[in-house]
């Protein structure tokens, strides 16, 4: 009864959930840009992001507190600083730059091992799959390590409906998959969000 | 040909907007770009003849003997240009012998300085170091290490004074060398001038400063019959002080209280500041004093605290502040304003050294910089050359002076007062200064620019480059002539305390000449494009305050499409035949970047990035501030000389090298061919000696830029497709995207091979943005 009255006024716009996320990955992977597209519906060419900047994002039924935080390397030591109270993480990889998978894989791990993030969502997103060089969904997880760690691309409901099968979204274990995305096609990230929104 | 007015700026400082103006209020009203100038009060003018040593000739109205007075040394009389009042020649000036005048009347010495040694002279200048023990520890060491490399730079006679801080407000005792003693004020109060001086115990200096006798006396380079106030105690000359102070920093560790894993360091900035306020406003009211904030994070607790301790309390964004969203903001802010104000009234100045990953509040605190001719450093850490090189950079001293090393290029407690002729009055400011609320015949009764209602202006701290954007308008009634041969006049007088301690008045008297107001071919002869663009920028950036960037954004625009309208030749309705004249052929384009920068433009931008972009856009003069609106960009190639190329996409080229100047950053960037040459090795073989030379050259231009640049910029070195290009990027002018048709984005670009760079964007190019324009123009009435 009530589900259909709250999503009655989420269609209406009136209704969101609210969620604190982090836009994380190294530098160059699309944060900022992916950030302007779904605040602004506007693609830019930014300068990397020294300051980390906060902003009100909406998708679907569930309004964003998006952090995104600079990448390069020395920026990343105040990530941990924005961990407090976090819902969700979206950690991007440029999947055309193959020489830095490995970094990218060891920031990744750091944040899995850290405990204030253990029970946190993960969404990865694998960007710029428009270029045609670009890592294959395969190869991106097997680069990142994930092939263990991915926990089904179902809804999250769904799932526990099914009592922790299908999607996988056990009650124990972080959900985390890997999405691939096109941020300057505007593709890929939508259905990424969605499953987030699933786990929030 | 059009006019090198940068050739002008060096006869007096001044760049106008207009050269000629419409003689009527209405016709003028028509010109769009408001009448102004740029001026740099302290600029070393190689024309200026060595200052004068004897007093200034003064009229009733308070304007100076300048060379377009007429004189009559027979009756010693002379009619003061701006009023034409006659005034009394003092009796040497008529004893002169025929056909020699007096430097002030020379012609060409438009500009001249005169000693006022009637005046004793000012203490030397003093410099409180406000430093924040809250910061990691090799952090701290850095920072330690460099005030004390401040001391070094400094004068020996410069006074001293150090106030660290974390949780509370510890203010050093450096005239006692037994034993290191620091007094301890609380970090959640905030303090007056009257509770640190009880606190203190600063009752005798204060009194004595109040009167104005005991620092002058100080200025006998002898501190020591002071020792019992302040000035002996918490504030001594570099000479006296410097083993104590290395001893006290030496042994000084981080801020002892514990911070929780969940929490952010307790750090009473706010108070700190106010401490050090109160302080030099006992010991030092109405003399040079600078205090230098070097701070590693947020405020976090006290007045003043922009941020709870707490790490899930968020620090505001602009979206936060847009919202309404941002619950310390005032509260902050009001500290800080009131601080300020107080700075003001002491002649005190602040500069902020913010060294840290992220924001430290300069957004709250910028009327304590901005007010007072402070500047910001912003650095990601004190270990970064941004941080250490602008250190260097603002304690330089000049070539002139004895004492070995010359005197410090920044000077202290500066006045300028404005006047001019009776057919236009003085609107406003904008730049790095305060009003002195002082009236006269000469000041707008109707309208203010930026920061008006005044003729006279406080600057607290300034150096050569500083620069205040003037504005003036017509108020000539309609139908009220202007006879022929009249000019109009403009006197800006700068007296200033010199940092030898000197007090000094500098008279730039400028005259400029009266147009018909339908002659828009005079008009836009003398329409100097790029102090044009930066005043806007300084009006456009000043509006920021109060106004939301979409609105200012549209403003610009209606007033561009007005200017077009007004000075372009067209054919009403016909886009294409729209021309605009030489001199006001590239207004539009620095229109254009101005809009795309992050002076007004606040998407990927912190609150206090904002700010500090801002702040210098409102000290720098023309030529600095036109890199922050549309930066240079060099081409370097193998074929031919380095050439300045179009700001554009298109000018990304594989086998080109490319040097970016955006002011506060500066970029190398390798095309695609030379960056795999490079990454081959061929340039490290005998034969290819000229592709060595090639990687050589930008970057030794660069070297070039960066040396003379304050605040040392942020310097990236970069390939085509790399992570950090896209500090180049985002300048370009977007003329190729992965939308336009010539482009095939699945072939070329990104993918290798092909010789088209694209941006990714959504943005209008310029050629869309003129069509725009064009169109709008031709429709206007």
């Amino acid at each position: 009864m009530f589900e259909w009255f709250w999503s009655i006024l989420s269609y209406l716009g009136l209704y969101y959930k609210n969620a604190k996320i982090l836009f994380l990955g190294l530098d160059n992977a699309g944060k900022t840009t992916l950030m302007h597209v779904l605040k602004d519906d506007r693609l830019a060419q930014h300068v990397p992001t020294q300051h980390a900047t906060a902003e009100e994002v909406i998708v679907g039924k569930v309004r964003f507190r998006a952090f995104d935080l600079g990448g390069h390397e020395v920026a990343r030591q105040i990530w941990r600083n924005y961990y407090t109270n976090v819902d969700a993480i979206v950690f991007m990889v440029d999947a055309v730059d193959r020489e830095r998978f490995l970094e990218g894989k060891a920031e990744l791990d750091r944040l899995l091992a850290d405990e204030q993030l253990s029970d946190v969502p993960f969404l990865i997103l694998g960007n710029k799959i428009d270029v045609p060089q670009a890592a294959s969904e395969e190869e991106l997880r097997t680069a990142l390590g994930l092939h263990h760690l991915t926990t089904g691309k179902g809804d999250g409901f769904r799932g526990m409906g099914a009592g922790g099968g299908g999607g996988g979204g056990g009650k124990d274990i972080r959900p985390l998959e890997l999405f691939m995305c096109s941020v300057v096609r505007r593709m890929g990230y939508g259905e990424g969000f969605r499953w987030l929104s699933s786990y929030l | 040909m059009s006019v090198d007015y940068s050739q002008l700026e060096e006869i007096d400082g001044t760049r106008w907007t207009w050269h000629y103006w419409p003689s009527s209020r209405l016709d003028a009203s028509r010109c769009v770009v408001p009448f102004g100038c740029l001026f740099t009060p302290l600029r070393p003018l190689p024309n200026m003849p060595a200052a004068l040593p004897y007093p200034p000739v003064v009229s009733r109205d308070g304007a100076v003997l300048n060379p377009y007075c007429s004189v009559d040394f027979r009756a010693r009389m002379w009619v003061c240009p701006f009023t034409f009042q006659r005034n009394q020649l003092p009796p040497h000036y008529a004893e002169m012998p025929e056909g020699q005048v007096p430097p002030e009347l020379v012609p060409e010495y438009t500009v001249v300085e005169y000693r006022l040694t009637d005046r004793p002279p000012a203490p030397p200048p003093a410099f409180v170091f406000v430093l924040d023990t809250t910061v990691p520890a090799a952090q701290l060491e850095v920072a330690k290490e460099y005030v004390l490399k401040a001391l070094a730079l400094l004068p020996p006679d410069a006074v001293v004074g150090l106030i660290t801080f974390g949780q509370n407000v510890h203010v050093h005792e450096i005239g006692f060398v037994e034993a290191a003693k620091s007094y301890v004020l609380r970090g959640n109060k905030n303090y007056d001038a009257a509770a640190v001086q009880t606190l203190l115990g600063l009752g005798f200096a204060a009194t004595a400063a109040a009167s104005g006798k005991a620092v002058t006396a100080a200025a006998g380079r002898s501190l020591h019959g002071h020792a019992s106030g302040g000035l002996g105690t918490f504030l001594q000359p570099v000479s006296e002080c410097e083993f104590m102070l290395t001893s006290i920093l030496e042994s000084m560790g981080r801020d002892p209280w514990p911070v929780a894993a969940d929490e952010r360091p307790k750090r009473c900035t706010g108070v700190a500041l106010a401490v050090a306020g109160a302080l030099l406003e006992c010991t030092y009211a109405g003399y040079g004093a600078h205090i230098c904030l070097l701070v590693g994070g947020p405020a976090t607790a006290g007045p003043g605290m922009i941020v709870g301790s707490k790490l899930e309390d968020e620090l505001r964004s602009h979206t936060d502040i847009e919202k309404d969203n941002a619950p310390l903001l005032k509260k902050a802010t009001k500290h800080y304003d009131e601080l300020a104000t107080r700075l003001v009234n002491a002649g005190h100045s602040v500069s902020v050294w913010g060294c840290a990953l992220d924001q430290v509040g300069f957004y709250e605190m910028k009327a304590c910089v901005d007010r007072t001719g402070g500047v910001f450093i912003m650095a990601e850490s004190f270990t970064h050359p941004m941080f250490k090189r602008s250190l260097e950079k603002f304690f330089e001293r000049d070539a002139e002076g004895g004492g070995g090393g010359g005197y410090l290029r920044r000077h202290f407690v500066a006045t300028v007062e404005v006047d001019c002729s009776r057919e236009l009055a003085i609107t406003g400011m904008i730049g790095p200064c305060a009003s002195l609320q002082r009236k006269s015949a000469a000041v707008s009764a109707d309208t203010e620019v930026g920061i008006g209602g005044t003729s006279a202006w406080r600057i607290c701290s300034l150096d050569p480059d500083t620069t205040l954007g003037v504005f003036f308008e017509v108020i000539n009634p309609h139908g009220n002539p202007i006879p022929d041969g009249h000019y109009r006049y403009v006197q800006f007088r700068t007296t200033y305390q010199h940092s030898s301690g000197e007090y000094r008045l500098r008279v730039a008297t400028c005259a400029g000449r009266w147009g018909d107001g339908n002659d828009l071919a005079l008009l836009s002869a003398g329409f100097d494009q790029e102090a044009s663009a930066v005043l806007m920028a300084r009006l456009a950036v000043y509006r920021t305050e109060n106004e939301e960037a979409f609105d200012i954004l549209r403003w610009l625009d209606r007033l561009l499409i007005r200017l077009c309208a007004r000075f372009g030749e067209y054919q009403r309705d016909r886009p294409e035949t729209f021309r605009l004249g030489a001199t006001l052929s590239l207004y539009p384009q620095f229109m254009f970047h101005l809009r795309r920068s992050n002076l007004l433009q606040v998407f990927n931008t912190s609150p206090d990035e904002s700010a500090y972009f801002r702040s210098h856009l409102a000290r720098v003069p023309v030529s600095d501030a036109l890199l922050m609106v549309q930066p240079s960009l060099i081409q370097y190639t193998l074929e031919q000389p380095p050439t300045p190329v179009l700001l554009d996409v298109a000018s990304v080229r594989p086998e080109a090298i490319l040097l970016l100047d955006a002011f506060f950053f500066v970029v190398v960037f390798c095309g695609d061919t030379i960056a795999q040459w490079r990454k081959a090795g061929y340039h490290l073989q005998h034969e290819f000696r000229n592709l060595a030379e090639l990687l050589q050259a930008p970057r030794r231009d660069a070297e070039h830029f960066i040396e003379h640049r304050f605040p040392y910029p942020r310097y990236i070195e970069t390939d085509q497709h790399g992570s950090q290009a896209r500090f180049l990027l985002a300048k370009l002018n977007p003329s190729a995207t992965h939308t336009t048709g010539h482009v095939d984005v699945l072939s070329g670009g990104v993918a290798g091979g092909g010789n088209t760079e694209f941006l990714y964007t959504d943005d209008v190019s310029m050629e869309v943005f003129l069509e725009h324009l064009k169109r709008a123009a031709v429709a206007a009435t």
